[in-house]
């Protein structure tokens, strides 16, 4: 491949939410010209206007090289060579659908979404593969909690995918001095890790909620990623993949933060309101709902044991409340501490 | 000269009471191959050349003494004359020439030895090995001689009074050629074709190179194992019918190399080929799960080279096949082969022996086969680009909403039009898994598969904690079901693949269509392994006993992997070629 190919090259966003935001702009230091597709056109004109997002990350500026638009068609102008995809779970597929016929093929499709399609389990690169006629995707998934990159500090990420050139592409695109890509192959793990965290993040917000301390939100951590990497193996990942920055970095930066969106329905959860008045207040969905639902079914068929994923399922359909819940597990009978296989 | 219906429909469905009479004898069509020949010399330079650069300056030592050795211990075997794959005398001469020469090069240093040129050396003995033999002149009288020859034998074999078992069926319910026959005709014309047919028996390549020759295609460039060779026969017919040899006792990467090379030139060639995905016969009596991705990926090779080059057609287009048998007169040892390597010390059978092919045996084979079997159903699939994607009768890859996808587009990679070893691979990869999938999709079930299939099944209720090995050691008694337990299955399973069938996983052949289940089972027990000693399913006085039940296991699980497999606990569910937790292909 010819040297600085990827620093040459044209980008594409799909998704300007805060992450989207930041991933474009992460790219704009490295590559001379990077558009984003923002959903309505008021957004399109405020992001273009201001120089920033207004509605997500008011406070950071953007790069002059990033255009907002908001029709593919513009987005795909004479080719872009690589495209970050970052839209939520549940908008990937009827997107995909209507972006195909803009890609040529020879684009590399990284995307940063975290969850899966609903009902259908099916990971979210899979969903892409099945719409759009590009076969090198990868995926981008790691402890990143958008604002504090958008900031500039220290942070680092996964990209995953069978193709090298694809997590060359992702190292080449979005490496700073401040954010560092580390590559991967199994697809499976990245994904699913960056899925399942999101059901650890609300039963770590329960225990802020009732002020159980540090020593609970360990416990928590540990005995949860056990549970991630026995899901994780059984839908085809590799336990490896739950111990790196997609999976255990993930679940701790997730399940410290209380900017995390799934921390913050276990936090009020824990403190008696209802899941409508939180999503409520929180003005978006959180990943972590949907995918604790579909995960107990999974686990329900295939007879794993899961405590935590049922428990947390549980408590959102309102069988539980999150006192009986943790009761309940503090009571679960003990055995090996690591028996994950 | 014949052609075949446009149809969807099977080929040659309605024939008078001659049948063979319906295939009328049209010469060959004349295709790249035929002018082989002339470009042999070019081609074999291009693979030495080609396989030597892929040779790592620093790797020539190494690479000679791991061929060196395992060439010697190949040769020490068959010196004690223990294989069937016999190379022929003169092959055999220049093969101890070759070794000796590297041996004695390999002792002295390397300055006084270049191992570079020994390394040429080895590549160029292998490079004709593999494809050096074609003799045009006995192309052409072959290629004459071959369509009368099988029109004769079809003819004779029909004729009632040679057949003591009294068959008289026509040879429309014979030899069935069903599926996408229209669009590989054309595709034949738009770009280079790689037939990629299913693996049971040996006689798989020749009955795929008359069913090619019924669908008016030029004749197709094939890798046989070089055991085929060994028999005067069936060499005759393979060596100058565009077959090459490929020795799967040859595993040094200087030999893959040169066969690699082999194949993608003569694809570049635009000579239509065939291989085996599988990498050799189904041991297990399975549909293809493990494809072997080596030789399958010297179509992407050859598409680059070919885009690279501008060519006019540079299009390779993989066409999955699928030959459905009622036997397989291998089957005994080619499930014993299976069963010893699986279970080992657990595997209580006679040690498998592997089949030779003398030319009495293989003319009895060929008379069996076309006196006497019935319902071979071979499919053409729907064909497929050289990444897994479908391709429109245009040759034109067909990506997922509507989308048309340009190969190139796959192929550019860091903004050029290149070759990329660990993404081709990865093509590759995504090619054979779409292939297996193909495979069980086109794969066409017949009455005594089911008929097998449902009787293992049953038996299995009735023994759900035996492990495989226990289970295949019933005795005699044990082995014996109640008609109507049998019968209650067999209708049970029949609705189960009539449903698949509905959804379009499987085909269903005609005797199959029927909603009355002892016609069905009837034609089934009538046709399961008919040629084998031992009765493989068999009912009477109110009972259904089988006398082998290895051959009962090898028929069965050709509907394995579909999820209609009995399981003692379903903790999952199991892809083609798995196992389940009692070591049963489920």
């Amino acid at each position: 491949m010819k040297r600085d190919f990827w620093r040459k090259s044209t980008i594409a966003v799909i998704g300007g939410g805060s992450w989207g935001t930041v991933l474009a702009n992460l790219a704009a230091e490295n590559c001379p010209e990077v558009r984003v597709w923002l959903r309505d056109e008021e957004s399109v004109r405020a992001v273009n206007a201001t120089r920033s997002h207004p509605k997500y990350l008011p406070d950071i500026k953007l790069n002059a090289r990033i255009r907002a638009l908001h029709d593919f068609e513009r987005v795909f102008d004479g080719g872009v060579h690589a495209v970050i995809w970052a839209l939520p779970a549940k908008a990937c597929r009827e997107r995909a659908r209507e972006a195909a016929r803009f890609f040529t093929g020879s684009e590399v499709l990284l995307h940063a979404t975290k969850g899966v399609e609903s009902e259908s389990l099916k990971r979210i690169s899979v969903v892409l593969e099945e719409e759009i006629p590009c076969p090198r995707v990868g995926v981008i998934s790691g402890p990143n909690l958008a604002h504090e990159i958008a900031t500039g500090k220290p942070a680092a990420t996964v990209v995953a995918s069978r193709f090298r050139e694809v997590v060359e592409a992702g190292q080449e695109i979005l490496s700073t001095s401040k954010f560092r890509v580390y590559g991967g192959t199994d697809v499976i793990g990245v994904e699913w890790a960056g899925t399942l965290k999101n059901v650890i993040a609300i039963a770590s917000g329960w225990l802020d909620g009732l002020g159980l301390g540090e020593n609970a939100r360990a416990m928590l951590i540990a005995r949860g990623i056990s549970e991630m990497v026995r899901l994780g193996t059984a839908f085809g990942g590799q336990q490896s993949s739950f111990l790196g920055l997609a999976g255990v970095g993930d679940v701790i930066a997730t399940c410290t933060s209380p900017l995390s969106r799934n921390y913050r329905v276990g936090l009020g959860l824990a403190q008696g309101l209802s899941l409508d008045a939180i999503l409520e207040e929180l003005g978006s969905t959180a990943e972590g709902i949907q995918t604790a639902r579909t995960v107990w079914v999974f686990s329900r068929e295939r007879r794993l044991h899961v405590p935590i994923f049922e428990r947390v399922h549980r408590v959102l359909i309102g069988e539980l409340s999150v006192a009986q819940a943790l009761d309940e597990l503090m009571s679960e009978p003990v055995s090996q501490d690591i028996s994950v296989s | 000269m014949h052609t075949i219906r446009a149809t969807e429909e099977p080929v040659n469905r309605k024939t008078g009471s001659h049948p063979a009479i319906r295939f009328e004898q049209g010469p060959i069509p004349r295709g790249p191959l035929h002018d082989l020949n002339a470009q042999l010399p070019d081609i074999l330079k291009d693979v030495v050349s080609r396989s030597f650069a892929e040779v790592k300056p620093d790797s020539h030592e190494w690479l000679l003494s791991e061929a060196y050795y395992q060439e010697r211990t190949r040769i020490r075997r068959e010196a004690k004359g223990g294989l069937a794959a016999l190379p022929t005398a003169p092959r055999r001469m220049r093969d101890r020439a070759l070794w000796g020469k590297v041996q004695s090069g390999l002792r002295r240093n390397s300055a006084e030895a270049d191992r570079g040129e020994l390394t040429r050396a080895v590549i160029k003995h292998y490079a004709h090995e593999i494809g050096g033999h074609f003799n045009p002149s006995i192309y052409w009288v072959a290629t004459r001689l071959v369509p009368y020859g099988f029109s004769w034998l079809l003819n004779a074999a029909s004729v009632r009074r040679f057949l003591p078992w009294g068959m008289t069926e026509s040879l429309a319910s014979r030899l069935r050629i069903v599926g996408q026959i229209p669009h590989l005709q054309k595709l034949a014309r738009k770009g280079t074709i790689l037939l990629v047919p299913t693996h049971q028996s040996n006689v798989d390549s020749l009955l795929i190179g008359y069913i090619i020759y019924l669908m008016g295609l030029p004749p197709f460039a094939y890798g046989a194992g070089l055991n085929l060779f060994s028999n005067p026969l069936l060499g005759f017919f393979m060596s100058n019918l565009g077959a090459y040899t490929v020795d799967r006792q040859k595993g040094n990467p200087i030999y893959k190399a040169a066969l690699k090379n082999y194949s993608t030139r003569i694809l570049e060639q635009g000579i239509h080929s065939i291989f085996f995905p599988g990498g050799g016969r189904s041991r297990d009596g399975a549909l293809e799960y493990k494809p072997k991705l080596g030789l399958l990926g010297t179509g992407l090779q050859a598409q680059i080279h070919n885009l690279q080059a501008g060519k006019q057609k540079p299009n390779v287009y993989v066409v999955p096949m699928v030959t459905s048998y009622h036997f397989v007169l291998e089957a005994k040892s080619l499930v014993e082969q299976y069963l010893e390597q699986l279970g080992q010390h657990r595997y209580g059978g006679p040690t498998p022996s592997e089949e030779s092919l003398p030319l009495a045996r293989t003319a009895k084979f060929f008379w069996n086969l076309f006196g006497s079997q019935t319902g071979i159903t071979a499919r053409i699939g729907r064909p497929l680009d050289i990444f897994g994607n479908f391709v429109d009768e245009e040759g034109r890859s067909i990506g997922p909403n509507g989308t048309s996808i340009d190969p190139q587009r796959w192929l550019t990679t860091g903004g050029e039009l290149r070759t990329d070893l660990q993404r081709d691979q990865e093509y590759t990869h995504r090619l054979g898994r779409k292939l297996v999938e193909r495979y069980y999709r086109e794969n066409t079930v017949l009455s005594s598969h089911l008929v097998a299939f449902s009787f293992f099944s049953a038996l299995r209720r009735k023994y759900p904690e035996l492990d495989l090995f226990r289970f295949l050691r019933l005795t005699r008694p044990q082995r014996s079901l109640r008609t109507d337990a049998f019968m209650e299955e067999a209708a049970r399973l029949h609705r189960a693949v009539l449903d698949l069938a509905k959804q379009g996983r499987l085909h269903l052949s005609e005797e199959l269509m029927t909603e009355n289940t002892e016609a069905w089972v009837k034609d089934g027990i009538s046709h399961l392994g008919l040629l084998h000693d031992a009765s493989i399913v068999k009912i009477q006085d109110g009972a259904v006993w089988t006398e082998d039940m290895n051959l009962l296991y090898y028929y069965r699980n050709r509907l394995s992997g579909y999820g209609i497999s009995f399981l003692s606990s379903t903790d999952r569910p199991r892809a083609p070629g798995e196992l389940d937790e009692k070591g049963f292909l489920a």
